[in-house]
C-alpha cells in the first residue's frame, strides 16, 4: 500500500476529466457533489463543464446516481477487490482470465475499456463509498483502490478520495491524526496514544464490555451500531451530547441538548478533501455548544481532583 | 411459504438523510427504516405483495419489515440503516474496527406482523 494519492475538490473541479464513483450513491448521500465539484461545474481546464468529463459508476445496484453516469458497471456484491485487482493487472498489460472476471458480474471487455479510459485521462479521480469499505474485504478494498490510483500515476494524474459521511467525520480523523498520529481507535490509558483497530475501536470495546462509561458527542450509535454494542451502551452510564433527542439519547443515563454546529454554533469542519472550513452560526440557540459542555465537565472534574 | 435466502444491503437514502435532521422519533423515520426494497420477481416467488410484511433473520438477530418493489438486482434486498438493521448486524469486526454492514446473508419469510419499531425489544 503506497499512501493516499490525494488532491482537493477544487482541483477536481478545475482539472478532472474522468470521474469514477465506486460503491457510493452521491445523488442521494452527497447531493451537491455533482454540481459543486465533479460533473457540471466549468473549471479552468474543463471549460465545457459536463461535456468535458466522463462519469463512471461502479455499484451492485442501480442507484439514482446511475442516471448521472455515462457508464454504469454493475458488479456482484462482495467482488470489488477482484475487480480492482483485475484493473491493476490490465493497466500493466498482465494476462487476466476472462472466466474469473465474469464471476464479478462484468466482462473483460468492460474492464479493458475502463482501464483504457483511466490511462488516457488527463486527470482521473476515484471517489469510493461505504459500498466498498463496509462490505466483504473492508480495508483491503480501500487498500486496493488506493494502490490502483497510485499505480495509475505511472501513466497520468490519478487520485482516490473517500466519500466521507455526514457531520464532521473527516475532522475527527484529521485532528486525531495531527494530535496523536492515528486516525481512530486510539487508546490513552497508558498516558500516551496507542492505535489498534479491533482492540481500541469503539464497537470492539463495547461488544467486549471493556469500557464502564461512554461519552457520545454528536453521534447516534444506537441507530447505527450492531445490537451487542448497543446492549453495552444500555448497561453502562452513557452520556450523550446531541442537538436532538436521538435513539442513543433515549437509552442513555444522561442526555444534554446542545446547539447545532454550523447553524447555531461555530467551529471548524473538515471537508472530505480535508480542507478545513470555518463555520459562522447564523442563528442563536438556547442550548450550549458541545465545546462549552465538555469544557464545563472538564473544569468540574479538575476542581474535584484539586479538593 | 418457506424461507428464502437473500443478500441484504443496508445503506442511506436522501429521504432518510432529511428525516434524520427532522427527528428520529417520528412515524416517517420509522416507516423509512422499516421498509425493505426487493426485486418484483423475488416478491412473487416469496409470495409477498407490495406493502406486505416479511421477517428478516441473520445469525445474530431478526427484524420485521414492510416490503416494497424496487430497482434492486434479483437476490438482493435493500434497507436504509436504522434500529431494525442494528438488530441484524453482528458485533465482530474481524479485527478492523468496522462491522460488516453491507452484504449480509439473510433469510426472509412472509409474516403477518407489524414492522419492528425502534423500541422493539429483540
Amino acid at each position: 500500500m503506497g499512501g493516499k494519492p490525494a488532491c482537493t475538490l477544487g482541483e477536481v473541479k478545475n482539472r478532472a476529466d474522468l470521474i469514477i464513483y465506486w460503491g457510493g450513491n452521491p445523488a442521494e448521500c452527497h447531493p451537491r457533489h455533482f454540481t459543486k465539484y465533479t460533473l457540471t461545474p466549468k473549471g479552468k481546464f474543463t471549460p465545457n463543464g459536463r461535456k468535458d468529463r466522463t462519469m463512471v459508476l461502479v455499484d451492485i445496484r442501480e442507484t439514482p446516481s446511475a442516471r448521472a453516469a455515462d457508464i454504469f458497471l454493475q458488479i456482484r456484491p462482495g467482488r470489488d477487490f477482484e475487480v480492482l485487482t483485475a484493473l491493476r493487472a490490465i493497466i500493466k498489460d498482465q494476462p487476466v482470465d476472462p472466466e474469473r472476471v465474469a464471476q464479478t458480474g462484468l466482462t473483460l471487455d468492460q474492464l479493458r475499456d475502463l482501464a483504457g479510459r483511466m490511462k488516457r485521462a488527463r486527470f482521473g479521480v476515484m471517489f469510493f463509498g461505504m459500498g466498498l469499505t463496509m462490505t466483504r474485504g473492508k480495508y483491503m478494498n480501500s487498500s486496493a483502490i488506493l494502490t490502483l490510483a497510485a499505480e495509475l500515476n505511472a501513466f497520468t494524474k490519478f487520485i482516490a478520495m473517500p466519500m466521507r459521511g455526514h457531520g464532521n467525520v473527516t475532522g475527527a480523523d484529521t485532528v486525531l491524526r495531527w494530535t496523536t498520529g492515528y486516525p481512530f481507535g486510539v487508546c490513552f490509558n497508558r498516558g500516551y496514544p496507542r492505535y489498534n483497530p479491533g482492540e481500541f475501536s469503539t464497537i470492539d470495546l463495547l461488544v467486549r464490555g471493556d469500557v464502564d462509561a461512554v461519552l457520545v458527542v454528536g453521534a447516534d450509535p444506537a441507530a447505527t451500531m450492531p445490537q451487542p454494542a448497543i446492549e453495552h451502551l444500555k448497561r453502562v452510564p452513557t452520556i450523550v451530547l446531541d442537538p436532538k433527542v436521538s435513539t442513543t439519547m433515549r437509552i442513555a443515563r444522561v442526555g444534554i441538548l446542545t446547539a447545532a454546529t454550523g447553524i447555531s454554533a461555530g467551529g471548524t469542519v473538515y471537508r472530505m478533501d480535508e480542507v478545513p472550513i470555518p463555520l459562522r452560526p447564523a442563528l442563536r440557540s438556547p442550548y450550549p455548544t458541545d465545546e462549552e459542555v465538555l469544557r464545563r465537565i472538564r473544569q468540574t472534574l479538575a476542581a474535584r481532583t484539586d479538593e | 411459504m418457506a424461507e428464502r435466502r437473500f443478500i441484504l444491503i443496508a445503506g442511506r437514502t436522501a429521504k432518510q438523510g432529511r428525516q434524520i435532521n427532522v427527528g428520529k422519533d417520528t412515524a416517517d423515520y420509522e416507516e423509512i427504516v422499516t421498509t425493505l426494497t426487493m426485486h418484483p420477481e423475488d416478491m412473487k416467488a416469496l409470495g409477498v405483495s407490495p406493502g406486505g410484511t416479511v421477517r428478516v433473520r441473520t445469525e445474530y438477530g431478526e427484524a420485521v419489515f414492510r416490503c416494497q418493489e424496487g430497482k434492486v438486482p434479483a437476490g438482493i434486498v435493500f434497507v436504509p440503516y436504522g434500529p431494525p438493521t442494528c438488530r441484524l448486524m453482528g458485533g465482530d469486526t474481524d479485527g478492523t474496527g468496522m462491522p460488516t454492514s453491507k452484504g449480509w446473508e439473510v433469510e426472509i419469510e412472509p409474516v403477518e406482523a407489524v414492522p419492528s419499531g425502534p423500541e422493539d425489544p429483540h
